[in-house]
């Protein structure tokens, strides 16, 4: 394996660890929002996570250009302070926590839905504020959900590429993961790359697949 | 002999009928508005439908390669076309235009350059070009910033793109400083401005070869269709966009 290959291999298991840490703390408070409480605008939200679910991932990457490029927003009031995101390392994070969002939500969700709410309420009669409940009893509970459901969203983020491509580029050594380096070395007929590249994200898919339906089934 | 090799492509198709025929053109992304419109023209005058397929030439020449179903292949460059020479119906390939590059930056944010190698300023963080592995907009201006000599000063600033036109998008929506597209890109940009463009030259030599494919199934459309882009009418349009009379071939 080259150095080239092992870059890429590296960088995009390193991004995609990022963006699942990135989406876990919003992803869980989201899925636990949506099974637990009531608020207006409930299903606004429900939907609004699930688009990139749905929507063509070449769609959501459009979304965060015109969001964080520089004429966008959210890309001038960083560029004010310096910082810039399109076609950096963050930019290729940032599309792999959007489209891995969806599915830790809703497998976080789920396990949130199966914690019987009689031991919450037990704790709470028992003196425990609203905190402690969740973190010594929702939470634990709800771990092993919220594990497949990060597993589920790190193997999306392992394998994104619509998004990255458009929001982040194939920049050799900065930017480019296996998904986009697949395609970049096919279109321009390095073959052999693009063959090794593709037995590895397949090695790595396997195995995140694999780990998560365990983790699912377990339970 | 032709007519076999496109059956043993794909032994259901039928030749359409004559009312129906249309070409099926894979042309270099740098071509899409004058193609569009030449494509027009064409049908008008001769009722035969023109089907454009367009993308970087490199991508294009793979798909040929690969057998696609493809009457005529207009390539930015003449690597491409080797790429998918065998594929090529032999003595159709011809030497149709030729172009030159130029350097485009954001329009709100607009200069001139007095030289090319002010892109090694630091100003310039970002610099577009397409993919120069392969994409051959990409490798001419790889080649031209060798022959400036600031290949090694902004090697590490480059933003490779598929395309020509998704090199030019960088600089549009102002996620690069700049980009070095072709003159005739730069026109159809809504928020991109030349600021430099290379002269004929002082560049590498710029050529767009045209061949006829021999697994298409309409060979004698795309013949057709070929001497109508070589003629006066279609030479004036292409001239009008910027393009420019194709190199006298050495060869």
């Amino acid at each position: 394996m080259n150095a080239d290959i092992r870059a890429i291999t590296i960088f995009t298991t390193l991004a995609a660890l990022a963006a699942t840490a990135v989406m876990l703390v919003p992803g869980v408070a989201i899925a636990w929002l949506l099974a637990r409480r009531q608020f207006p605008g409930k299903s606004l939200v429900e939907t609004a996570v699930s688009l990139p679910l749905v929507m063509p991932p070449v769609a959501t990457g459009l979304i965060l250009l015109w969001l964080f490029g520089r004429r966008g927003p959210l890309g001038a009031l960083l560029a004010r302070a310096g910082i810039e995101i399109v076609f950096t390392p963050a930019a290729v994070v940032m599309a792999m926590a959007v489209m891995g969002l969806p599915l830790l939500v809703r497998t976080a969700r789920a396990g949130f839905e199966q914690v019987t709410r009689r031991y919450e309420q037990i704790a709470e009669t028992l003196g425990a504020g609203p905190w402690r409940v969740f973190s010594t009893i929702t939470l634990p509970l709800a771990s092993r959900n919220i594990l497949a459901g990060a597993m589920l969203g790190f193997s999306r983020a392992l394998g994104e590429f619509g998004a990255t491509i458009v929001v982040a580029g194939s920049i050799p050594g900065r930017t480019r993961t296996l998904a986009v380096g697949i395609y970049s070395f096919t279109e321009t007929g390095q073959d052999r790359q693009a063959a090794i590249l593709l037995a590895i994200s397949i090695a790595i898919a396997f195995v995140a697949v694999l780990a998560s339906n365990r983790l699912a089934r377990e339970r | 002999m032709l007519a076999e090799g496109v059956d043993a492509q794909a032994p259901s198709q039928k030749p359409p009928a004559a009312a129906s025929r249309e070409v099926v053109v894979s042309a270099a992304v740098s071509l899409t508005d004058v193609l569009q419109q030449l494509a027009q023209t064409y049908q008008a005058r001769t009722g035969e439908r023109v089907v454009l397929n367009l993308g970087s030439s490199n991508t294009l020449a793979r798909q040929v390669a690969a057998g696609a179903r493809v009457d005529l292949f207009i390539s930015a460059d003449e690597a491409q076309m080797d790429v998918a020479a065998a594929d090529l119906v032999p003595g159709t390939r011809v030497n149709l235009l030729s172009n030159q590059l130029a350097i485009a930056v954001p329009d709100d944010r607009p200069r001139r350059l007095a030289s090319p190698r002010d892109l090694a300023d630091p100003a310039f963080a970002r610099i577009a070009i397409g993919d120069p592995a392969a994409v051959p907009a990409g490798v001419y201006a790889k080649q031209y910033l060798q022959m400036i000599g600031i290949w090694p000063a902004v090697e590490r600033k480059l933003i490779p793109a598929g395309s020509v036109r998704l090199a030019l998008a960088a600089v549009e929506n102002g996620a690069a400083d700049a980009a070095i597209v072709y003159h005739t890109d730069v026109a159809t940009a809504s928020h991109a401005r030349e600021a430099f463009v290379v002269p004929v030259a002082a560049g590498p030599p710029i050529a767009y070869p045209a061949a006829v494919v021999r697994t298409g199934a309409n060979p004698d459309g795309a013949k057709r269709l070929l001497a109508f882009l070589q003629g006066r009418d279609a030479m004036a349009v292409f001239t009008r966009a910027g393009f420019l009379a194709p190199p006298v071939r050495e060869k």
